[in-house]
């Protein structure tokens, strides 16, 4: 409620947002062409052209519709919880799976990923979401069996802030973010943030670091890299181990959700500000923002290409090896994670089982069209590949699997 | 025996008095019939009074078995201890006290002054014509919902106090140091002008009910004694209302202390001890609202529902204190007539 209320009320950047939507396709569209069309909307499979954006999706009908169509003959409605950076595209794909199957009916709850995680483990939705996948302790604390957790989505963390007259995308490391962050670089000509930033003229005015007052599988990215890159910042918080509640909540304001982070930069009073959302937010609301040191020791921007490259690392991918943050590979945007959908594998309800089955089938295949546009990077072949053989462990509540193989 | 209560109820039994039945016959009727509705209405408010301890009752058991954790974890020092940091484990109310204080105090501060103003115009001052639909409109603005202040909050009033008012009141000689430090726009005070606009509707509508209540003679004998318009309502009408106005406050700084959403919206969210009122702080309401859903398992959530005991004790407290302060100042009041002397 709390979420969905403070969504909707976060009406103020919308008109911005709406300007931006018609610039928004044309960038897209640009990268798109860079990476040879891999995001376009169409439903023929593109191959790739190399490069950075090295991953191939399955642009075609999803993977279990030769042998179940997607139509579903009686009405199903499927609810679910969890994650806030996430909903943008879950809100999309969501849209147009109903538009094409009038009998299954998706409801979403963006009220946070352990929301989601709460939710299922007591059974109260069909599925939840989170940024980050289960641990040991959470999936033995779920009372329905055993939970398959499916990756849905690729997105990425964006670094975005508000500084008049800087319009070009700054460069920054890991220790100069630590610095912001801790409270130890103050403003915005500090010499370290110069230091990368040679030719840009830096105005003379203060860091306001905005960081989310709730937890956030965003800020858990970010804790990561800053974990991985900057001693500093380990002995700041004393832990090496990343955390979904922001550590240094004592620096400067926490903003509930993306949209409240995201609504404070945009401000033309927030002059100053610096804060980091989910790169879908940041699209939707046109902010400029930093290009981020990776390991490979180049700069980079948040962009489709970029956070593909970083899922294309993901070579090994599982619910237990799910850390893309601080990536190999020179185009690779560092700061990048997969969302995690999690249902029980023992369905009550054959019915509902097979809808969900299918749903999230057309999600991690023909529904990764959308994910471009949106600030999302379509998922490799091999994830979707994991998506889908996750799909396939669903069973009945007699142990019968629902979709044969 | 004559008659069985017709299970048709009411109408069916005002049928057969009309059937033209003796009046001795009707008058049995009647006496049976209220017999029967004061038994249900002793039933319906047995019901509703235990229905309602039982919810209070719940309540309490609820929060006070949920947070116990909390307390075998931290003891008593959870009430005070100062760090709040759920992200290293670290879960001590005593930040979120004093925040949530100094909100409310300085939401009394810029409020009462205001209220009590408005009522008193109201009441006293104002033409008819304008006094009703001024009150109507201030009776509006308690039912806006509080997420809606806070919205209005975020967009409207930060901007605003981040470019103009923080930075103004920085730059005022000698009080500036209450105001210093970097003006983000989300603050203690920000936070407080939001509740002290929440809170007022309550404190004018109470208050103008208040000063209502004074008998119009007490305004004419002060009157009559000479008195001017000030004098009257300084001597005669405020001390009768009184107790009143004590009450409207009370209730007002009960709803500020409680405020969450509205709160987390403007306040900056930090858990530190604020450097002056312009820094972003952090409240128990603000903390619950934040921390609540994502709180981790265990001790996690049981010191989030441990700060709602707390919020509960310091609401307690706040109005019993309030309660006990207009005991005593009703005791020594002196009196319409001595306070014309």
């Amino acid at each position: 409620m709390r979420a969905h209320g403070f969504k909707h009320s976060t009406a103020g950047p919308v008109t911005k947002a709406l300007s931006l939507r018609v610039a928004g396709p044309v960038a897209v569209l640009a990268i798109s062409v860079a990476a040879a069309a891999c995001g376009s909307t169409s439903a023929t499979p593109t191959a790739t052209g190399g490069g950075a954006a090295a991953t191939a999706t399955p642009a075609s009908a999803n993977l279990l519709g030769a042998k179940y169509d997607t139509a579903t003959a009686s009405s199903v409605t499927l609810t679910g919880a969890g994650a806030n950076s996430i909903e943008p595209f879950f809100e999309s794909v969501f849209y147009q799976y109903s538009q094409k199957n009038s009998n299954t009916t998706v409801n979403y709850s963006p009220a946070g990923s352990s929301v989601g995680v709460t939710d299922i483990q007591q059974g109260t939705v069909q599925f939840g979401d989170s940024e980050i996948p289960m641990t040991a302790s959470q999936l033995s604390a779920a009372t329905g069996g055993a939970i398959l957790q499916i990756p849905v989505d690729l997105g990425g963390v964006a670094i975005s802030y508000n500084v008049p007259g800087v319009s070009k995308s700054l460069d920054f490391d890991g220790p100069t973010l630590a610095g912001i962050f801790d409270g130890s670089i103050t403003n915005w000509d500090d010499p370290a943030i110069a230091a990368l930033n040679s030719g840009v003229t830096l105005p003379n005015l203060a860091i306001k670091a905005v960081h989310r007052a709730d937890a956030s599988g965003p800020g858990y990215d970010l804790d990561q890299y800053l974990i991985d890159t900057a001693p500093a910042w380990v002995a700041a918080i004393g832990t090496s181990t990343p955390s979904r509640t922001w550590p240094e909540a004592n620096v400067g304001i926490g903003e509930q959700l993306n949209t409240g982070v995201a609504s404070y930069i945009s401000q033309s009073s927030s002059a100053g500000a610096i804060g980091f959302v989910e790169y879908g937010y940041a699209l939707q609301n046109g902010f400029v923002n930093a290009a981020v040191k990776n390991s490979a020791g180049s700069y980079v921007a948040p962009s489709e290409a970029s956070i593909a490259a970083a899922g294309a690392q993901a070579t090994s991918l599982s619910a237990t090896d799910f850390n893309v943050v601080n990536e190999t590979g020179a185009g690779t945007y560092p700061i990048a994670n997969f969302s995690w959908t999690l249902v029980y594998q023992k369905q009550s309800d054959t019915a509902t089982g097979i809808a969900l089955g299918k749903l999230f089938d057309w999600v991690v295949t023909t529904g990764q069209g959308d994910a471009a546009a949106l600030g999302y990077a379509p998922l490799p072949a091999n994830v979707a590949s994991l998506a889908h053989s996750t799909i396939l462990e669903l069973e009945s509540s007699a142990g019968t699997p629902l979709f044969a193989s | 025996m004559i008659y069985e209560p017709s299970p048709a109820g009411p109408d069916a039994v005002s049928g057969l008095v009309g059937a033209g039945r003796s009046a001795g016959v009707r008058a049995a009727l009647l006496r049976r019939r209220s017999r029967f509705g004061d038994g249900a209405y002793g039933a319906l408010r047995w019901t509703g009074a235990g229905l309602f301890g039982a919810v209070v009752l719940g309540l309490l058991i609820a929060i006070a078995s949920d947070s116990s954790l909390a307390f075998q974890h931290g003891g008593l020092g959870f009430v005070w201890s100062g760090t709040w940091n759920p992200a290293a484990d670290q879960y001590g109310a005593g930040i979120l006290v004093v925040g949530t204080l100094i909100t409310t105090g300085v939401a009394m501060v810029l409020m009462v002054p205001i209220g009590l103003g408005t009522a008193i115009f109201l009441s006293e001052l104002a033409p008819r014509w304008i006094a009703g639909p001024l009150a109507t409109l201030i009776g509006l603005l308690a039912a806006v919902p509080s997420i809606v202040v806070g919205l209005w909050g975020l967009l409207v009033l930060t901007p605003v106090f981040a470019n103009q008012v923080e930075p103004f009141l920085a730059s005022v000689p000698f009080f500036g140091w209450l105001f210093r430090g970097e003006a983000y726009g989300p603050s203690i005070l920000l936070a407080s002008a939001v509740l002290a606009v929440m809170t007022l509707p309550t404190m004018v509508a109470l208050s103008r009910t208040a000063f209502a209540a004074v008998p119009v003679a007490d305004r004419e004998a002060a009157m009559a004694l000479g008195a001017t318009r000030w004098q009257v309502v300084r001597r005669a009408v405020f001390p009768a209302a009184r107790a009143g106005v004590s009450a409207a406050a009370t209730l007002s700084v009960g709803r500020a202390l409680g405020e969450s959403i509205a709160v987390a919206m403007v306040i900056g969210n930090r858990p530190a001890i604020p450097e002056s009122l312009t820094t972003p702080g952090a409240t128990l309401g603000s903390a619950i609202v934040n921390q609540f859903a994502e709180a981790s398992p265990g001790i996690g959530t049981s010191s989030i529902i441990a700060l709602g005991a707390v919020l509960l004790l310091l609401t307690v407290a706040v109005n019993a204190g309030g309660q006990a302060l207009l005991r005593r100042g009703s005791g020594a009041h002196p009196g319409t007539a001595g306070a014309l002397r």
